[in-house]
């Protein structure tokens, strides 16, 4: 019997995904290959999908101590790509102390092409220690869409950011190939937790987070994500301000009740929001727009970056509904 | 006058090359002295205490003249218009108490200054150390600094900040400097000045460069003086109290509590503590691994433009 999974590169924990564009505007993986604990599955093409999806996994479900993943993504002129996860990324504590896990991505996406990055948070276990680098170098009009989170544990047995140490670095670069130029970093965005005894700050990791379960960081660039990072800067925009009275009377607020759909939705997931106490802000930086967001629960959060994105659509349209399967 | 000294450095290329020589002696010493001493801060034994104590007592140094500038609070920066995400955070501390019911008062001492000064040292403190090490390389540690940053309100503020402390070079600092070299600080002044000139030009032409505060206040606190080796430490120690300061005042300024109070706070054992171990926890780190280490306050700082009512800038 023919495996249904590609083949092993050579490496333990590599992994190649090339992306190329057939005639009819169709993507198709030219290459896949990864090695133990990596995991690429890519489901059969379809003549109608909008972009390549490939999940991308682990052996068991986590990454344990020691484990390196090193993954590169070549995305070719025109091409759709779209990366999701099966379940939550968990990060177990190491068998042997200081022990660091780490993932490394590197892609580069090539003038036209696009690349959904949408995976599950990663849950890194009390005692996990980690690194994670994500560096992607853009040509020309390429597009990027990408989600990074993070959430406090195991909630289930009691975990509230009992991590030692998770460092999560995310880096856009734009690269011309025209010019001949250096590339140019466009936004590096670096979180660094410290759990550790050693962190000279006298509150505790779980105090500093201040009742968050989880903290995203969505990062928006290109003509395929232009529209989703106008709708974020509006719907910023758009949030009541804070500390702000209604000065209306019933019948005055009566009056304005008939409301557009956009705006009955925006009035209910600000309910929700408040409800959550989910916070979130949006900002443009050289060219991306780069949304930052915290719950109090890791469902709260998946619900709020999933209805933002289900509302807008675009992402939908570009990548197909596949690319979203994380975020519903 | 000034434009006779200027003659006479122009003269002693000499004298330059061998005052520059002298400062790369003294930077070489340094790194080495720093290599073979893994804590950065070591306390000082019985022996050298006593040592310090009986000697006559020296005159403060040129460098620590201007460091005392810098950290003044009447250095025309405006820092008193920025909270760093102060008074976002009381807002958002209100209404996260209404909505869970709980009377959580907002501590300003136990909770948002250690969150600042750690989040403040970790995103910064790594480039202003780097830009205090190679002032030439100021353009380029702004640029990765201006990549990092992103947060518009942040950014606003550290820009604004960056372009009024440039400006103060300019004005106030740069004309000194010749009068400077005449006490055997050329090589040093010539550097900062070289590095300086073309930046602010470049900023000036293309319009939209950026300046952060923390690159050129390193570089500024190097320009006076970098011949003394041990400056780095007190450069990134007042870095940090003056960020303390400017949480302070914010504080007094939004009625969190008076000016004795203030006093106290910056005084205390606790906030010269987190200082000393917010820079060791920073020393080593180079610029390209800096990052938040508290995300919250990202989202206080970004969410500082939704206040109804705002008496900072930040």
């Amino acid at each position: 019997m023919i495996s249904p999974f590609p083949k092993s590169a050579s490496a333990a924990g590599e992994g190649h995904i090339v992306v190329k564009l057939l005639p009819h505007d169709v993507s198709a993986l030219e290459s896949i290959t990864y090695q133990y604990p990596l995991k690429l599955i890519s489901p059969t093409v379809k003549a109608t999908q909008q972009s390549v999806v490939v999940f991308l996994l682990s052996y068991g479900g986590g990454l344990v101590g020691g484990d390196q993943v090193n993954l590169k993504i070549d995305i070719q002129p025109f091409a759709r790509l779209s990366v999701v996860t099966q379940g939550h990324t968990k990060i177990f504590k190491p068998a042997i102390p200081g022990t660091i896990t780490r993932q490394k991505l590197s892609v580069n996406i090539q003038d036209g092409a696009a690349l959904c990055l949408l995976p599950d948070p990663v849950q890194p276990f009390e005692g996990s220690l980690y690194e994670q680098a994500q560096i992607f170098h853009l040509n020309g009009s390429a597009s990027l869409c990408l989600l990074d989170w993070v959430t406090h544990g195991r909630a289930a047995r009691g975990e509230n950011w009992d991590l030692l140490k998770w460092t999560g670095r995310n880096e856009i670069w734009f690269r011309n190939q025209t010019t001949g130029l250096k590339d140019r970093l466009l936004v590096r965005d670096t979180v660094l937790l410290d759990g550790t005894s050693e962190s000279p700050h006298p509150m505790s990791l779980q105090e500093t987070m201040h009742g968050h379960a989880i903290f995203g960081t969505l990062i928006l660039r290109g003509p395929l994500t232009r529209s989703l990072g106008e709708f974020f800067l509006a719907e910023f925009s758009a949030l009541p301000r804070i500390g702000a009275r209604d000065f209306r009377t019933a019948a005055e607020k009566e009056e304005g009740a008939e409301r557009s759909p956009l705006e009955s939705w925006r009035m209910g997931r600000i309910q929700q929001e408040i409800q959550d106490g989910l916070l979130w802000s949006a900002a443009n930086v050289r060219s991306c727009v780069v949304i930052k967001f915290g719950a109090a629960t890791v469902e709260a959060g998946r619900n709020w970056i999933g209805s933002m994105l289900a509302q807008e659509a675009s992402l939908q349209r570009n990548f197909g509904e596949d690319a979203l399967l994380c975020v519903r | 006058m000034s434009s006779q000294v200027r003659v006479e450095v122009n003269d002693g290329d000499a004298a330059e090359l061998e005052a520059e020589i002298a400062d790369l002696e003294a930077r070489l010493q340094f790194a080495k002295e720093r290599l073979s001493r893994p804590s950065p801060a070591p306390a000082p034994t019985a022996a050298s205490k006593h040592n310090t104590l009986s000697k006559s007592p020296t005159p403060p140094t040129s460098s620590h003249h201007f460091l005392l500038l810098l950290s003044d609070s009447a250095l025309p920066l405006g820092s008193f218009a920025f909270s760093s995400g102060l008074e976002s955070y009381l807002a958002h501390q209100r209404s996260s108490a209404r909505r869970t019911g709980q009377q959580s008062r907002p501590s300003f001492t136990a909770d948002f200054l250690p969150l600042s000064l750690s989040s403040y040292a970790s995103t910064t403190l790594p480039f202003v150390l780097a830009a205090h090490r190679d002032p030439t390389a100021v353009a380029d540690l702004d640029d990765q600094l201006d990549a990092a940053v992103i947060c518009t309100v942040g950014r606003r503020a550290s820009i604004a900040q960056g372009r009024a402390l440039l400006g103060i070079w300019e004005r106030s600092f740069v004309s000194l400097s010749s009068s400077a070299s005449v006490a055997g600080t050329a090589a040093a002044t010539g550097a900062a000045e070289e590095v300086l000139k073309p930046f602010s030009a470049l900023l000036r032409s293309t319009g939209s460069s950026s300046s952060s505060l923390s690159t050129l206040i390193s570089t500024s606190s190097s320009s006076p003086a970098i011949t003394e080796p041990q400056l780095p430490p007190p450069t990134a120690y007042v870095f940090l109290l003056s960020h303390a300061k400017a949480l302070v005042s914010a504080a007094v300024r939004a009625s969190l509590f008076g000016p004795y109070q203030a006093q106290r706070v910056l005084a205390s054992p606790e906030t010269q503590a987190l200082i000393t171990a917010f820079v060791a926890r920073e020393w080593d780190t180079p610029p390209e691994d800096t990052g938040q280490s508290v995300p919250v306050m990202d989202l206080w700082i970004g969410r500082h433009e939704m206040l109804y009512s705002r008496i900072f800038n930040s």
